[in-house]
């Protein structure tokens, strides 16, 4: 009787796990590992059950919704490490010595038990600081789950911003970066460092206020959030009261504001410096300080010596030009996309593509972009808004609440494929985040979505049973809050000549995993599918089934084949915004 | 690879396979704090065994394999009266273990979701019961309920939360 020895095998392992099953039950429970297979494989399933309770029953959220203690929750290894960092008490001091300091915890206890051995050893302080990285991506995925339950969010994140940086990139025009120098986005914060624009115009607003506009070829060194130093180029800074006290320094003369506007321009050892508004006061090499006021402009020659000359204000691009620069920046990027888009509407291995560009406001109907025309393939707009997309020329669609959706009917059957979309996440609020959710998830039906941990996530069913439903391909964590708002470029491939599933953001790969032979399925199908969200009419439970995304889309492409990276990556070139 | 480069790929594989290692070797010996001791035991290993890592071969089934020795040098070590799979059950258990613990991140997200849906008073007792590892006995008076109730709820929620978590991991 199969069944009763399950029954008996679950009531004695439950009382031997609590310490009160005698002998004869000790006995009994290990003849029936021995004798019955079944019960090996409950056994196997159980323990590993219990193991993953033990390791994740704490992941925030029983806790929260207890209001039990946390510290009494800890017991997975990981658990520590997250509870360790978020307290702070893992430093990574500046000397690059991490030490830990904090009692009766696993982490400390493998650390010390290790130092034991390896005392001295520069191996031990590299593998804390290895371990300490690899915490901060553990605690951020569980701080993404506490998030979700508790009011008091994103600390960590506005600790770490903060920390990293000194200034935001605002705006960008046709930059080019200086091949040495790192590379930014509009948004990025800007770490102490070397800015260095080989062409374009960049908008830098520093964290005590002052807005600085460089203008390529130059290089600004960003020292911290009141001072910078031009190396070489131009600059224009809009230095409102509160910013007062912002400084340039040019070799070793500074240039201190006293709250206006004024430029600087670099020139072999030849600074100019012309003050549009209010006043500045110079600090020379030799100690003197001298006050140049509105309509006034000095040279420093590289000799040291000082001269009054011309006011050029025209020279020096201000927050006006750029606006116009940026106008005409948005427009030819529009057209450069719109271009690109013509081209992929012929292309014969779309399946189905929302350009979302040729749309009315008013209309519910989503319409395929694909050349030639199939009506078939448009899309019903459910519940969710249009709105403005990357460029004001055209739309994008909003997904805001559960029950906004695309539903579209793809028929055929298809092997390799490619997903990409550009979306603005405005936040992750479901534990999945629908991209493109097929309705039944039948066998070789592909889900495509995020998870609440800012993961990407692509499966293709398989089949029904334990574990041999689908195999799932994560990326690791892309997104935090910090990136709310963003348009942001995700490509998915599956490859059925490689059995690959690669994930892509922003043109670049962010993970690659080969999906086992026994998971692999090679023939793929859509049929009816909802784009934002999940439609199973046929899920009981029907909170589950709400998977809706939290922001908006613009541009939905579905390829047959997996593309290449570089047509990945094209994509993303030919359609940032 | 450099010498550092390789330590330090060597501590992330490490790092990454602590759930794993756990779960394998939790799953063995069914008690945590002896469970964490060998999990300790076997870090300490991989570690001076660290030279012996082929570059470029999958970590986590050496890391297992290892993990297998420490958990049969721990039973035999501790033997019958402290453990209750002696080594020939650790032998026949183990492949499917290992096999089972390769899913233990998708469970870990599919768990999650289920412990999200329980009641306040069904997480408490999960509480009680697997962190702090409290007897039925002192569950029951903690919460002023009879033994055999509380014994005959947990082994319900075990099962619902197992079965909940196998039809997420299901679902994509």
């Amino acid at each position: 009787m199969a069944l009763s020895e399950i029954e008996e095998f679950e009531r004695l392992l439950f009382d031997w796990e609590d310490g009160t099953l005698d002998t004869t039950g000790i006995g009994r429970l290990r003849d029936l590992l021995r004798q019955n297979p079944e019960v090996r494989q409950r056994y196997v399933e159980r323990q590993v059950f219990g193991a993953v309770l033990r390791l994740d029953a704490d992941a925030g959220i029983s806790a929260a919704t207890t209001g039990l203690s946390e510290t009494a929750a800890v017991c997975s290894p990981e658990r520590l490490h997250e509870t360790l960092t978020l307290t702070g008490t893992i430093d990574d001091k500046s000397d690059g010595i991490t030490t830990l300091h904090d009692s009766g915890n696993v982490v400390e206890g493998w650390n010390r038990r290790h130092t034991g051995i390896l005392l001295g050893a520069a191996a031990s302080i590299l593998l804390c600081v290895a371990l300490g990285r690899w915490l901060v991506v553990e605690s951020r995925l569980k701080s993404a789950v506490q998030n979700r339950v508790l009011a008091g969010t994103g600390q960590l994140e506005k600790q770490e911003a903060t920390s990293v940086g000194i200034a935001l990139v605002t705006r960008l025009v046709d930059v080019t970066w200086q091949e040495s120098e790192k590379q930014f986005m509009v948004g990025d914060p800007l770490p102490a460092g070397v800015v260095g624009l080989e062409s374009g115009v960049a908008q830098i607003e520093f964290f005590c206020g002052a807005t600085v506009i460089l203008e390529g070829p130059a290089r600004l060194m960003l020292e911290s959030s009141t001072v910078a130093r031009l190396q070489s180029g131009r600059l224009r800074a809009q230095v409102p009261p509160a910013a007062r006290g912002f400084q340039v320094h040019v070799d070793q003369l500074k240039v201190v504001d006293l709250g206006t506007e004024f430029g600087i321009e670099v020139n072999e050892g030849q600074a100019d410096v012309h003050v549009f508004d209010g006043e500045v006061e110079l600090h020379q090499p030799n100690g003197e300080q001298r006050l140049v006021v509105a309509g006034n402009a000095v040279t420093h020659a590289a000799s040291g010596v000082l001269e009054t000359s011309k006011l050029t204000p025209d020279k020096f691009l201000g927050l006006e030009g750029l606006d116009d620069r940026v106008r005409n920046q948005k427009q030819s990027r529009y057209e450069r996309w719109l271009e690109h888009s013509m081209e992929l509407r012929k292309d014969p291995r779309v399946i189905t593509y929302y350009s979302m560009e040729q749309d009315r406001y008013w209309k519910r109907k989503l319409a395929s972009s694909v050349i030639p025309g199939n009506r078939d393939l448009d899309g019903a707009i459910v519940g969710a808004k249009r709105v403005v997309g990357r460029w004001p020329q055209k739309s994008g669609i909003e997904f805001k609440r559960p029950g906004d959706r695309v539903r579209v009917n793809i028929p055929g059957q298809f092997g390799s494929l490619t997903f990409a979309c550009w979306v603005k996440i405005d936040s992750l609020d479901r534990w999945y985040n629908s991209l493109f959710l097929t309705d039944s998830y039948q066998r070789g039906e592909p889900h495509w979505q995020i998870l609440d941990t800012g993961q990407l996530f692509f499966s293709v069913r398989l089949g029904e049973g334990r574990g041999k439903g689908h195999h799932k391909v994560l990326s690791p964590p892309f997104w935090n809050a910090s990136m709310s708002g963003r348009w942001l470029h995700l490509a998915t491939t599956y490859d059925v000549e490689t059995k690959t599933t690669t994930h892509f953001l922003n043109g670049e790969k962010l993970h690659e995993e080969r999906i086992p032979d026994e998971l692999f399925v090679e023939q793929t199908r859509f049929g009816k599918a909802t784009i934002g969200n999940w439609s199973s009419p046929t899920r009981p439970e029907a909170d589950f089934a709400i998977r809706n995304l939290n922001g908006s889309m613009d541009e939905f492409v579905l390829f047959h084949g997996a593309l290449t990276n570089h047509e990945i990556r094209n994509l993303f070139v030919q359609g940032s915004p | 690879m450099s010498d550092t480069e390789q330590t330090e790929f060597f501590v992330q594989q490490l790092a990454e396979c602590q759930g794993r290692l756990f779960g394998y070797i939790y799953s063995m010996l069914g008690e945590h704090s002896r469970a964490m001791d060998v999990v300790q035991e076997t870090n300490l290993v991989l570690w001076r065994k660290k030279e012996d890592f082929r570059e470029g071969a999958p970590f986590v089934p050496w890391a297992l394999g290892i993990a297998r020795f420490q958990v049969l040098a721990h039973v035999r070590d501790q033997g019958r009266d402290r453990c209750l799979l002696d080594s020939e059950l650790v032998a026949a258990l183990s492949l499917q273990t290992e096999q089972q613990v390769d899913q233990l991140e998708s469970m870990r997200i599919a768990l999650r979701q289920c412990m999200s849906d329980l009641p306040r008073e069904k997480i408490e007792m999960i509480h009680l019961r697997y962190y702090r590892s409290m007897p039925i006995a002192e569950i029951a008076k903690a919460m002023g309920r009879r033994t055999d109730a509380v014994k005959v709820a947990l082994l319900r929620l075990r099962r619902v939360l197992a079965d909940c978590m196998q039809r997420r991991m299901l679902e994509g």
